[in-house]
């Protein structure tokens, strides 16, 4: 029964997250799902309008939520419902967050006193010309120099803007019923064109519909300055997304071949059922569209609904909340019953490294990349690949530390990727230098490896020191072994590390005709293989032991995170894929912390509490240099 | 007497020199691309990478302090460092071959680096409108005087002379006719502006056309910006003053005089390297994902013409599939005038094939090396 445990009590925490995954059912009846899985054409690529409504809500306020006027929280996509079809209602809900005290005395209200303010689009409309005016004078600012003022007023006049063109996807917010106005405009059509026509060659011609034809044209023509998402497929190039159609050019076009394609059609008669209220009406259109984009553009409407699926499933949120109980477990199982519990946190630890390789996975499909794209990707890559390394370890040191180094890494990886995510779209499409997968699958991914064998390594080097300075349980075994745990890592960093490097250099003769050009990110990748020579060399050459190793090995930490994100943020070189100018504050946070471990790893052994308890005084007593030192 | 010869070389063969060296090259690097932000890539690359030492300039003294190694002299080091340690060392065995393999390959990299240094072309660019032929590149850094002799009946004589060695008060023979020029005033970098928007009526200028004169401005180090020198320069013939001329870079309009019966021109512009064959723009393309204004692909479709060669092709150049011609490698770089100008980038590096070769020893060598440690350990832990 004993034995049992572990699997019971993982198993069931395994099935609990996975439960979460599954996408919520409609509430009242309507087919909510069927639309948020619609496909969409934005920043290049086909998404469903899921993510669009996650995307643009998250942009909007810090919770990406929809929460209407009467305080109901909806789903994202019931949200862009909303905004797409009925947007008297968006326009009184909350939607627009102001977290500067300034921008909110420009609008002169007094209540706000919290963190957050929100505003819906309706409050905000007496400031529009205001708000405008001072994001234009922002924009005349250099990027790096703006005020908090001036970056929050162009974040809320982008966010209005979207809004506004999200109204005008699929419709002309400002028609009454737009389903009507498409039936008159069909009507008008073809005697607009001969009227035109006549009027062309110089014949009579019937001056009521040439009229009506203009009128048509230029509102149309308005209306596609509104354009960003762009939701009429083009069957006739299934695979190719370039014949996508904002509604506007849609219907522009149906001038030309007089026939208002099928798509504007179906959202027309959404529009009508949703707007009277006409549930099942709705759900039969919803149904009815899905049917023809399955048979016309059958792998875009598969995607989407995967990618709809993932959106609910958050795999990566599930994975970190169970690498968090997984780190829990794992540091009682130091102090309490270590084989029960060190026994779930493993079974814990692979549930979660299966259910953040599934993400992975998707998220490949998804985008038909290699895993590491951009900044977030390499997030989740690089704790994915730690994870791996210390399922691995734990297989051959058993001792129930690579298992909580794995949860650390899992958890603090996901964490920042997660953080990174609020910036936009973590699927977006690639810059043009970037779009090879060749080079992807094996430089950048061999660098990202690199990153993860760096962290596990100094992570291991902080328990060695936090163990060894704190704590009494700290026994020579443990020591030689985290120093073997250590060095093999190391290694496995610098190969990692040097062949991306040398990878990276070829890729760059390649394509820019010169192996090595000093750019910042070249030379954070080199910094990262020249410290790890310098540990292997104080290995080899007897300077540094266990103590020495684990001190440096933090020290590693440093200069990993330097490389992979502090250079993106000197804004210069060719690697201007990756810029952000934000988290200066946490990675300054993180390498003072780091440091502050070296010191302590760096007070003498006097007192360190875990030799104390040995009785030993001198380092040089354990016997450190084993066998396999190497000398040149 | 090889005894001796250990002896001279103990102390550079201590692993306590390579940690020391491997630590300078970190600051350097780290250093050096911190800079960047404040003088870009190519100043950085001359201050800490191609250097011998770093300099500390005290504010207000025109003092060169050196208070740290730079990358020639950290380079070197590290290289007798490999070469000693070897050849103190030295034994054949497997145990030792991926070391071995992947210190020579290391060793290779220094040599070839240093040399591809020495040896190597500057880079430049390659501007074409569309339809526009071009057989040179120009410098994005530097700026020439140009000196032609146009009387020649199909092709022209051209004298290059560095903008830099053209500081106030210096003088230049040049090896033709008995020319001098001689420079009265330089700005290393300067704007053109309209005399009426002098600051103040005698703020110092240089006339460069009646519409324009040019004033001085900081060097620039910003990636994106190039200085424009401006010179003030009286030519001679003979001891014998022809005239004086006011030449801008910003504004690179030749000026012409007669110097004997030769009819010669002047022009200060960036620095050009003349190729052997000549490249057309026939078209650039710069297509975007479907919707937004993000880039998918930059290509420029050209015609390669080399006489001498015999060749007359078309091809295309797009990102990371550059051009490779005689020596010279063409990369897509940028684009300008709203997708019309097409920017290539020209690289020279005769010896591009050696780290390709050192690479591939590191490589080995460290997969041996470390391939060893694991079936050692893993052995270990089967027996245990």
């Amino acid at each position: 029964m004993k034995r049992l445990i572990p699997w019971i009590l993982g198993l069931v925490l395994v099935v609990w997250v996975i439960s979460r995954m599954l996408p919520p059912k409609d509430a009242h009846g309507l087919d909510l799902n069927g639309f948020a899985k619609l496909p969409v054409l934005v920043g290049g690529r086909v998404m469903p309008m899921d993510t669009l409504a996650r995307l643009s809500l998250s942009g909007m306020n810090h919770h990406g939520t929809y929460t209407t006027a009467g305080r109901m929280v909806e789903q994202p996509s019931q949200g862009l419902l909303d905004v797409m079809m009925m947007p008297e209602h968006s326009d009184t809900a909350k939607l627009f967050e102001v977290s500067n005290q300034e921008i909110v005395d420009l609008f002169g209200s007094q209540d706000a006193k919290g963190q957050f303010v929100s505003y819906s689009f309706n409050d905000l409309k007496p400031y529009f010309s205001e708000i405008e005016k001072q994001a234009a004078m922002a924009t005349q600012a250099d990027s790096e120099t703006r005020n908090p003022f001036q970056r929050g007023i162009l974040k809320l006049r982008d966010s209005l803007r979207l809004y506004l063109q999200l109204k005008n996807t699929i419709q002309a917010e400002d028609s009454p019923d737009f389903g009507k106005e498409i039936e008159a405009f069909q009507m008008v059509i073809q005697p607009g064109i001969k009227a035109v026509r006549d009027r062309d060659a110089g014949k009579l011609f019937d001056n009521q519909d040439f009229e009506r034809i203009v009128l048509f044209t230029q509102r149309y023509q308005n209306l596609s300055q509104a354009k960003y998402a762009f939701a009429i497929p083009s069957p006739q190039v299934p695979e190719e997304n370039d014949g996508w159609q904002h509604v506007s050019q849609a219907l522009l076009s149906a001038i030309g071949h007089g026939q208002v394609p099928y798509p504007v059609l179906a959202y027309c008669r959404m529009i009508s059922a949703y707007r009277s209220g006409d549930i099942v009406g709705f759900n039969d259109v919803v149904r009815e569209y899905s049917d023809y984009l399955s048979k016309t553009i059958p792998q875009k409407l598969d995607r989407a609904k995967i990618e709809f699926l993932f959106n609910h499933a958050q795999p990566f949120l599930q994975a970190m909340a169970l690498y968090v109980i997984a780190l829990v477990l794992g540091l009682l199982s130091w102090l309490f019953w270590p084989k029960t519990l060190g026994k779930t946190v493993i079974i814990l630890l692979v549930g979660a490294f299966l259910i953040h390789t599934a993400g992975l996975i998707v998220r490949m499909y998804l985008q038909g990349r290699p895993p590491v794209t951009n900044l977030y990707s390499s997030a989740i890559f690089v704790g994915w690949a730690s994870v791996m390394l210390c399922i691995l370890m734990e297989r051959f040191y058993r001792n129930g530390i690579s298992s909580v180094c794995g949860a650390v890494i899992g958890f603090g990886t996901l964490l920042i990727a997660h953080n990174l995510q609020l910036d936009g779209d973590s699927l977006e499409m690639l810059r043009a230098v970037l779009d090879t997968n060749g080079w992807l699958a094996t430089h950048v991914v061999g660098e990202a490896l690199g990153y993860s064998a760096m962290f596990l390594a100094g992570l291991i080097g902080i328990i060695y020191i936090v163990r060894g300075v704190f704590t009494n349980s700290f026994d020579e075994a443990t020591s030689k072994s985290l120093g073997r745990m250590m060095y093999g890592v190391v290694c496995f960093a610098t190969l990692c590390s040097l062949v991306a490097t040398i990878l990276g250099g070829i890729w760059a003769d390649q394509s820019w005709g010169r192996f090595w050009g000093w750019d910042p990110k070249e030379n954070g990748a080199l910094l990262i293989v020249l410290w790890n020579a310098i540990i292997l060399h104080a290995r080899w050459g007897g300077y540094a032991r266990e103590r020495g190793l684990a001190v440096m090995t933090v020290f590693g930490n440093i200069v990993t995170s330097l490389s992979w994100f502090g250079v993106n943020m000197l804004g210069v070189g060719l690697h201007s894929y990756g810029f952000m100018d934000q988290a200066f504050g946490p990675l300054l946070a993180f390498v003072v912390s780091q440091f502050v471990v070296m010191a302590i790893g760096c007070v003498s052994l006097e007192h360190w509490r875990g030799i104390k308890a040995r009785g030993r005084r001198k380092e040089s007593d354990i016997p450190v240099l084993t066998t396999d030192a190497v000398q040149p | 007497m090889t005894s001796k010869i250990v002896q001279l070389l103990k102390p550079f063969t201590s692993p306590k020199l390579t940690i020391f060296c491997l630590g300078c090259a970190m600051v350097l690097v780290f250093l050096g691309t911190i800079d960047q932000v404040n003088i870009g890539v190519y100043e950085a690359e001359n201050r800490y990478f191609r250097s011998f030492f770093l300099f500390f300039t005290p504010p207000h003294m025109d003092l060169r302090i050196p208070w740290f190694p730079g990358g020639y002299i950290v380079g070197s080091l590290l290289l007798v460092n490999l070469l000693a340690a070897h050849a103190a060392r030295f034994r054949l065995s497997l145990k030792k071959i991926g070391i071995v393999l992947l210190h020579s390959g290391l060793i290779l990299l220094l040599v070839g680096q240093l040399f591809a240094d020495l040896f190597v072309d500057l880079e430049s660019q390659l501007r074409l409108d569309q339809g526009e032929t071009k057989n040179y590149s120009e410098s994005f850094y530097f700026d020439e005087l140009a000196v032609i002799d146009t009387s020649g009946a199909d092709s022209d004589q051209v004298i290059s002379i560095p903008a830099s060695r053209l500081s106030k008060g210096s003088r230049i023979d040049l090896p033709v006719d008995g020319l001098r020029i001689v420079s009265n005033d330089y700005y290393p970098n300067s704007a053109l502006i309209s005399p009426s928007q002098l600051p103040q009526p005698g703020y110092p200028h240089l006339p460069v056309g009646p519409m324009a004169v040019a004033v001085q401005l900081e060097k620039t180090y910003k990636q994106n910006e190039r200085n424009l020198p401006a010179a003030d320069l009286s030519v001679f013939k003979n001891d014998k003053l022809i005239g004086s001329w006011r030449l801008a870079a910003g504004f690179p309009r030749p000026i012409s005089f007669q110097a004997g019966v030769k009819k010669y021109e002047a022009v200060l512009r960036p620095k050009r390297f003349y190729k052997p064959f000549a490249i057309t723009l026939i078209q650039f393309r710069h297509d975007r994902y479907a919707g937004t204004d993000i880039a998918k692909n930059f290509s420029s479709r050209i015609r390669l013409l080399d006489p001498s060669r015999h060749e007359d092709r078309e091809s295309l150049i797009f990102m990371n599939n550059p051009l490779r011609y005689r020596g010279f490698t063409f990369y897509q770089a940028g684009f300008d005038n709203n997708d019309q100008t097409t920017v290539l980038q020209v690289a020279k590096n005769p010896s591009w094939l050696v780290p390709y070769i050192s690479c591939a020893l590191i490589v080995i060598g460290m997969l041996l090396q470390f391939g060893m440690h694991l079936l050692s350990f893993v052995k270990r832990r089967v027996i245990a």
